[in-house]
Formats: structure tokens, sequence, C-alpha cells
């Protein structure tokens, strides 16, 4: 990335002892969505309340369009923010709310108006001008303070997770339409997330949150195909984890349990002897042999739920349990809990977690 | 069950007796001053009064200007707290509560001791020095009152949400508190201001000692040497806080909705 927009560089945050953020480091390109995903405490927030200048870094320095805002004042910013509760002004109606950043920086009223309708037309609530917020639906007030936020055109809009207080069918369609303006106005975005589904779905790059550290950062197709440590994997997406021991190290052969699977050129680093933590992703395992699977395991069917269009299959190989998914056909019938069964995968699918 | 109601009601009624009666005793009383006739005579007689027009109109402009540094006071005060300093609640409350333990009449004989005419501050060596004097010792004794009602109003909203959102689109700490939070909160807020209008129209102690020509100690002088009138003034000094405490159901109606909790 030869010149990166936002530039957070070393950042550490500590509250007293604790130290929340470590050393974390991100570049993200202008106009990019990048989403922070982690699960709880793991200082994804802490991050964006430092960009928007509501925490003050402990160490490191943040560079938004070349220039240093780390000790700027979040009104000294230009940064736009929507948050997790809406915070809408109850006192102001949504036109005063959107105008509300506009007037505070003393655009002439007609310009004033002029935005506002824009922005109401952006987010498809034309009629809504008059409204106060308790009279909006939560994902109407979502939309109105994503309408505000963006009014002033700043450099950078933060989303501390705007989508948890809402229902699941409002999440998906808010998640599309934020994606959506944020591509057609261009802006630079921040999203703070611990749902893997909406950061899969919507963003350029994602950063993956763990004790403060950025674990990963990669695109959603990296992320999940090849997450770089075990956290990520476990993290992002469901996976099946097998305990392995390596018996050629050369040869790349491991022993599940009793069975031996072949995973050449994948072993680097790994003596003979050593244990493994083997993943592989349910959609890469098929109950029995497939044309194009190049390695198999068998072993017991513990559990069968039938889920209507897919069958959710789980196998006991010895101390391992592996999850996978097979679509429902009329003409054939669901294994039977306790029949024996082959499951198959290409080794190259196998992940090896260090 | 229909017995417990039975008693229910006589408890109200004993207790609405025990309020009203001397209420209707007094209406009555101070209608009786025409020989075998009702009339407002004593009304008419106080109303028209010099000493009740400049006392009153005094205590007024006291009450506005105690309302004023209450509020200067109290709503940064209250906001900062729970904004930033929350740990220091606890400590603020109790010292809110004070004036409610500490009796008028030993604040004043401080303030005299503290400001008098030979002392660093010498606020009582002059008449606009006594009257800063008097709102000061006013707005301390409505502290309790005005600090619970704002600290109630903003307990309604999300005061650090709406702080930031109004940081992040540029606003400056006069904004916020001035477009933001007051507005948010300005019913408690005008809940405290009646119930200091309240106190300060009917208090003596602090306006007598301080030989201020205020309302409550007109009242007293007043009661002392007539015998209508008194019953008079009484009815509407009355009618002067319960019309302030209707002004604060009614203002309540109109206090906006927080968007986090519609309705």
């Amino acid at each position: 990335m030869a010149d990166p927009f936002l530039s957070i560089q070393h950042v550490r945050k500590s509250f007293g002892p604790t130290t929340v953020v470590e050393d974390f480091n991100l570049d993200v390109e202008r106009g990019e969505f990048v989403s922070f995903l982690g699960p709880s405490g793991c200082g994804k927030t802490t991050v964006l309340r430092m960009v928007a200048g509501f925490e003050e870094p402990s160490a490191g320095k943040i560079v938004v369009g070349g220039k240093d805002i780390t000790r700027l004042k979040p009104n000294q910013r230009n940064v736009g923010m929507v948050f997790q509760a809406y915070a809408l002004f109850p006192n102001l109606t949504v036109a005063q709310n959107i105008g509300f950043g506009l007037k505070v920086a003393g655009m002439p009223k007609a310009d004033i108006d002029a935005r506002v309708a824009e922005m109401l037309g952006i987010i498809k609530l034309p009629q809504m001008a008059d409204r106060y917020p308790y009279q909006l639906s939560g994902g109407q007030q979502q939309r109105i303070a994503l309408a505000r936020a963006i009014a002033p055109k700043p450099k950078l809009l933060l989303l501390d997770e705007p989508l948890s207080a809402l229902d699941a069918k409002v999440r998906v369609s808010l998640r599309e339409e934020i994606r959506s303006i944020q591509k057609k106005l261009g802006i630079t975005t921040i999203f703070v997330t611990h749902d893997q589904e909406e950061a899969l779905s919507i963003s350029d790059r994602i950063a993956v949150m763990y004790g403060g550290k950025a674990e990963q950062v990669g695109t959603p197709f990296e992320i999940y195909n090849r997450p770089a440590t075990k956290f990520v994997a476990n993290f992002v997406g469901t996976l099946n984890v097998l305990e392995g021991k390596v018996t050629d190290a050369a040869a790349g052969t491991v022993q599940v349990n009793t069975q031996e699977v072949s995973l050449k050129g994948k072993l680097n680093g790994s003596k003979s002897g050593d244990t493994l933590s083997l993943a592989l992703r349910p959609e890469a395992i098929s109950l029995g042999r497939q044309p194009g699977r190049d390695s198999s395991l068998s072993g017991e069917i513990s559990e069968v739920h039938f889920l209507g269009s897919v069958i959710r299959v789980r196998v006991g190989i010895g101390g391992n349990m592996v999850s996978l998914d097979t679509f429902n056909s009329p003409a054939t019938p669901p294994p039977a809990v306790g029949e024996r069964a082959e499951i198959s995968f290409s080794s190259n699918d196998m992940l090896v977690l260090h | 069950m229909k017995s417990g109601k039975f008693w229910a009601w006589v408890v109200f009624a004993l207790g609405a007796a025990y309020f009203f009666i001397p209420l209707i005793a007094t209406v009555e009383f101070s209608l009786r001053m025409r020989r075998g006739a009702y009339s407002f005579d004593a009304y008419q007689i106080v109303l028209g009064d010099p000493r009740f027009q400049a006392t009153f109109g005094y205590s007024v402009v006291a009450a506005i200007a105690t309302i004023i540094l209450g509020v200067l006071i109290v709503v940064p005060a209250a906001y900062w707290i729970r904004l930033r300093l929350p740990q220091l609640r606890p400590v603020v409350e109790f010292i809110t509560l004070l004036p409610l333990v500490i009796p008028a009449i030993v604040i004043v004989f401080g303030y005299i001791r503290m400001y008098g005419s030979n002392s660093p501050l010498p606020f009582l060596a002059s008449d606009m020095g006594t009257n800063a004097l008097l709102v000061i010792g006013y707005a301390m004794l409505a502290l309790p009152y005005m600090y619970r009602a704002v600290d109630t109003g903003l307990r309604t909203i999300d005061v650090r949400t709406l702080t930031e959102a109004a940081q992040i689109l540029g606003a400056g700490w006069g904004t916020i508190i001035g477009r933001v939070i007051l507005p948010n909160v300005l019913i408690a807020v005008l809940s405290g201001a009646f119930l200091t209008f309240a106190i300060v129209i009917g208090e003596f102690t602090m306006a007598s000692l301080l030989n201020r020509p205020a309302f409550g100690p007109y009242l007293q002088n007043v009661g002392a040497n007539r015998a209508y009138e008194p019953a008079a003034l009484a009815i509407i000094a009355f009618a002067i806080t319960w019309g302030c405490m209707s002004l604060i159901q009614i203002l309540s109606r109109f206090a906006p909705r927080s968007a986090n909790r519609p309705n």
C-alpha cells in the first residue's frame, strides 16, 4: 500500500495497570471499508474510540490524510461516527439532527436545508424530516444517525456496532444499505462488529482482533480460507478441529486417532512426533468417498439433524467430533445414528493451526 | 379484600381532613372581615398594601436570581459528574443534602460572622452585597431540590453517548450543554426552578436576620399585628406554591421522549 489514508501506528492503550490494546498497526486505503472483528473485550471499540478522539492512546500515533491527529480533540478531527445506541438528539427533529454538524460548522441555512434533503434522499427517508426520533423505528433511527454522520462530509466514517440493537431482518437490509452508501460516496470506513457474517459480507478487509492485538488482517476470503492463527480459524466460521500426531514429517503424514492422513507440503517446521491441531470447514467435508477428495477418515455417526434442505451430521472419529452438512435428497434417506461412516476431503482444504 | 379497601378509604379521608379542614377554616376566616357577610376585603387590603407589593416584588426578583445562579451551578456540575466523575456522585449527593440538616439560622449566623463589614469579603457592608449574599444563601437552601431534579433529568438521557455524538459533529462544550443537554433536561430544570421559587417566596430566617425587605418577614409582621389579613396572605402564599407545583406537573407532560426509550 503506497499511501495509506488512515494509518494506525504502534498504538497502545492502557487503563491503569490493564492494557486493552497492544501495539496495534493498520493501514487503510482511501475509500476502503475495513471491519474490526472480535469477541467482547478484544479492544476493537477502544481502537475505534482512539481514532474518534474519545480515548487518547498511551503510545503510538494515528495519521489521517498525512496529518497526525493523535492529540486532536474529537470536534477537530472531521470524523463521522454512528453509535450502537443511535444517539439521535431527542429534542431535535430528523432534519435538525442531520443538520446539526452543518449548523455547528456555520453553514448557511439554505445550504443546510439542501444538504439535509440530499441526505434524506440517500437514506430513502425523504418524508421523515419533521419527525422526532421517538416516532421512528430502530432501523429508521440508525439510518438517520448514518445520514447525520455523513452530512458534514467527514474524512472518515466510524461505525461502532451500528446494527447490534436491531432485529435480524433489519440488520441484513441495513448493512447492505450502509455498504451501498459507503461505496457511492467513496468514504473511508471503519466498522466494528462482533458478528462474523456482517464483517465477511460487507468488508473490503477485516482485522480480526483478540487480546488487544490484530491477529490477522486480510480480505474476507483470506480470513475465512487461510486463517493465520488458531484463534482466527476458530472465531471465523464453523470449524472442525482434529488433534493429530506427525508420524513422518518428511513424508507429510499425520495420524488422527489410529488413521493416517497425508498432508504433504503443509507441515513446515513440524517434526515427527509433534502434536498438531488440524482444521476442516464443514463445507470441505463429504459423507462417503467422493471423486476429487484425496483423503478420508472413518468414524461413527453420533448425531443427525434434519434441517429441511440441509442435513447436519456429526461423526465421531476417536476423541474428535466432525460436523458436516449434506443436501437433502428425497431419493436417499438420511444416515442413521450409530452407523459407521466414511468422510472424505481434499488434503489441500486441511488447515494446520499453529 | 373489601374490608381492606374500606380502611384504605378511611385512612385517606382522615389524611384529607387533616390537610383540608385547616385550609378551609383559614379560607373561611379570611372571608369574614366584613361583619355578617363574606367578602374579599382582607384580600383587597393585602393586595393593595404597598409593603405587600414591594416585599413580594423583592422576593420574586430574589427567586429569579436564585434560579439563575442555581441552574448555572447545578446543571454543569451534575452533567460533568455524570459524564466524567461518576465516582464522585455519592460525595456530591451528600454535600447537596447538607442544607436539609443544617438549620438556616446556623448558616445565616455563619454568614454574618464570615462576611461582616470587617471581614476580607464584606458582603454585608452594602445593600447590594447583602442582597447577593441572600441570593447565594437561597441557592444553597434550594440545592437539594435543584440538584435532585437535574440529576433525575440527566438519568433519563444517555449523557455520554449524546455528548460524544455532538462532539464528533464538531460541537464544543457550550453547544453541547446549550443545544443538546439543557433542552433534554429542561423540564427537570424547570421543576427545580419552581421548587426554588416556592422555597424563596416563603423564606423567613435568612431574609429576616440579614434584614432584607422580603415577603417572608412581611408575612410574619402582618401575622403578628392583624387578624384577617394574615389568613388572606397565607392563602395567597399557598396558592402561589401550589401554582408552581401545578406548573411542574403540566410541563412534565411536554418532556421530550428519549430516542432510546420511545414512549
